[in-house]
């Protein structure tokens, strides 16, 4: 039988791999609005919203109380820690997903748009980035660290080259502003969504190595991640 | 120069080695805690640095420890003289049955000085230091047995400061005190390193992340992690030292 510290850590483990994979979904139906694709009622999706707000308040508490009660140090310690800004990160995803679901009904001509500048494969990219993120948190497994890294950079060049031609389109014609207003939004937030995948992939490599590597160029992290075995 | 260097120190109760190839120095004016499950060695070590240890029968040792790089195990070593520069507070507060100014002036008594104005200086200097002053200068003439446990533990330091050491040994001085009396004598503990060398044995692990400078990991008799006490806390370099801290050990 574990100790009573491991219980609550691994409760705690729980509860975030249960709130990453309702933000997993969020992301999907997010995707899936996004490229015109059936998406889950609305009702649903405001469920599952409730359900990650009612869970990070959960985290929270759950932490408090090992704190409280335990006076967590070393690995524990930083388990705990990154549980803790990990279950922020995951909310504000989940925020984004209902954010770009409500913004994609609002984009005219969308499919045309979204074929015309590439962004069905940001989209898709964004959905691996968070599947990926949970599987690393799961698994801690530094190579996947090490890929998050990188597809959020791919990411990050693709919205930005995107978000250009946007521009310059609706400079060309004005029919487009709203419907190409409306895109910038959305990629921003599926660039948000790829960063605080990112930021979750730092935390589990902090939990793992105790070095915190947020606010490092990508370049340093990609040395790290090409040391990691 | 380290204040304190022990160098592959192997120490033996009869057949029982109880100490094995331990290596471990301390800077002067830091405080060391030393960590470790029931039985590892911590508390021989520890009484090793006075020759606490010579009072028990048919014990040995082997290695050298150097204060101020002179051998205290060396054939010259004037015993009185080393404990009087390493002072010792023990687990329970032992104040000797005598008023509360006896008890902080016998030991300077013991060691010759016969000087009232001196006697009296240091006793009020000693008790300062402890800051117990304002609890008992109204009643210095009170029997020691007349404070609460926390009070008479500080006595019982200001008792070992009296005699002016420079190491301060302490075996788990706050495990008989209740938290605010604890939180009292770790407060001491800070204020007194930034004139002595403090070496501490400890089983709370908080304790040692809240007083001391560098922490030494025991078990079985062999250190096991030496290292900075934010770093043994945070990230200890050995599992061994990771499961012990973090209560999964065993």
């Amino acid at each position: 039988m574990g100790s009573h510290i491991e219980t609550e850590l691994e409760k705690l483990k729980g509860i975030i791999i249960k709130i990453g994979n309702l933000a997993e979904s969020q992301v999907t139906e997010a995707v899936k609005a996004l490229l015109s694709e059936p998406v889950t009622e609305g009702k649903e999706v405001k469920k599952t919203e409730n359900k990650i707000d009612r869970l990070d308040v959960k985290i929270d508490e759950v932490c408090q109380s090992i704190f409280a009660l335990h006076q967590p140090v070393a690995s524990d310690l930083r388990f705990i820690m990154s549980a803790m800004q990990i279950s922020n990160e995951i909310e504000r995803i989940g925020d984004l997903a209902i954010s770009i679901i409500k913004k994609s009904k609002n984009i005219k001509d969308k499919h045309d748009l979204i074929v015309k500048f590439s962004i069905v494969d940001i989209a898709r990219q964004v959905e691996t980035i968070t599947i990926k993120t949970n599987e690393c948190f799961l698994t801690r497994n530094e190579s996947t660290i090490g890929e998050i890294f990188i597809l959020n950079n791919t990411i990050k060049n693709e919205s930005d080259e995107a978000i250009h031609n946007i521009i310059n389109e609706m400079k060309i014609n004005s029919k487009t502003v709203v419907s190409g207003t409306n895109l910038v939004i959305v990629l921003k937030h599926l660039e948000r969504i790829s960063e605080h995948c990112t930021n979750i992939a730092e935390y589990v490599y902090f939990m793992i190595n105790a070095k915190i590597i947020k606010h490092e160029k990508f370049d340093d992290k990609k040395f790290d991640s090409d040391n990691l075995d | 120069m380290h204040k304190i260097e022990s160098k592959n120190i192997n120490f033996y109760y009869g057949e029982t080695q109880a100490l094995h190839d331990v290596s471990l120095s301390m800077k002067e004016n830091t405080v060391t805690a030393l960590i470790g499950p029931s039985g590892c060695g911590k508390s021989t070590y520890l009484r090793l640095l006075n020759r606490m240890n010579d009072l028990i029968d048919n014990t040995n040792l082997t290695g050298s420890i150097l204060i101020d790089g002179q051998d205290i195990y060396a054939k010259n070593t004037n015993v009185d003289d080393l404990r009087k520069n390493v002072g010792m507070v023990f687990q329970k507060p032992n104040p000797f049955p005598k008023s509360i100014f006896e008890n902080v002036a016998y030991g300077l008594k013991v060691n010759g000085i016969t000087d009232k104005k001196i006697i009296e200086e240091r006793v009020i200097t000693s008790i300062e230091q402890v800051a117990l002053w304002g609890e008992v200068k109204d009643k210095l003439k009170k029997s020691a047995f007349e404070l609460s446990g926390g009070q008479q533990q500080r006595l019982c330091i200001a008792r070992a400061l009296a005699i002016q050491p420079s190491i301060l040994l302490m075996d788990e001085p706050t495990s008989a005190l209740d938290p605010i009396s604890t939180s009292k004598i770790e407060e001491l503990i800070y204020e007194l390193k930034n004139k002595y060398t403090i070496v501490i044995v400890t089983h709370n692990m908080q304790q040692a992340g809240r007083v001391s400078d560098t922490t030494a990991f025991f078990y079985m008799g062999e250190l096991i992690e030496y290292d900075k006490t934010k770093t043994i806390f945070t990230k200890p370099s050995q599992k061994q030292t990771e499961d012990y801290i973090t209560g999964r050990f065993g």
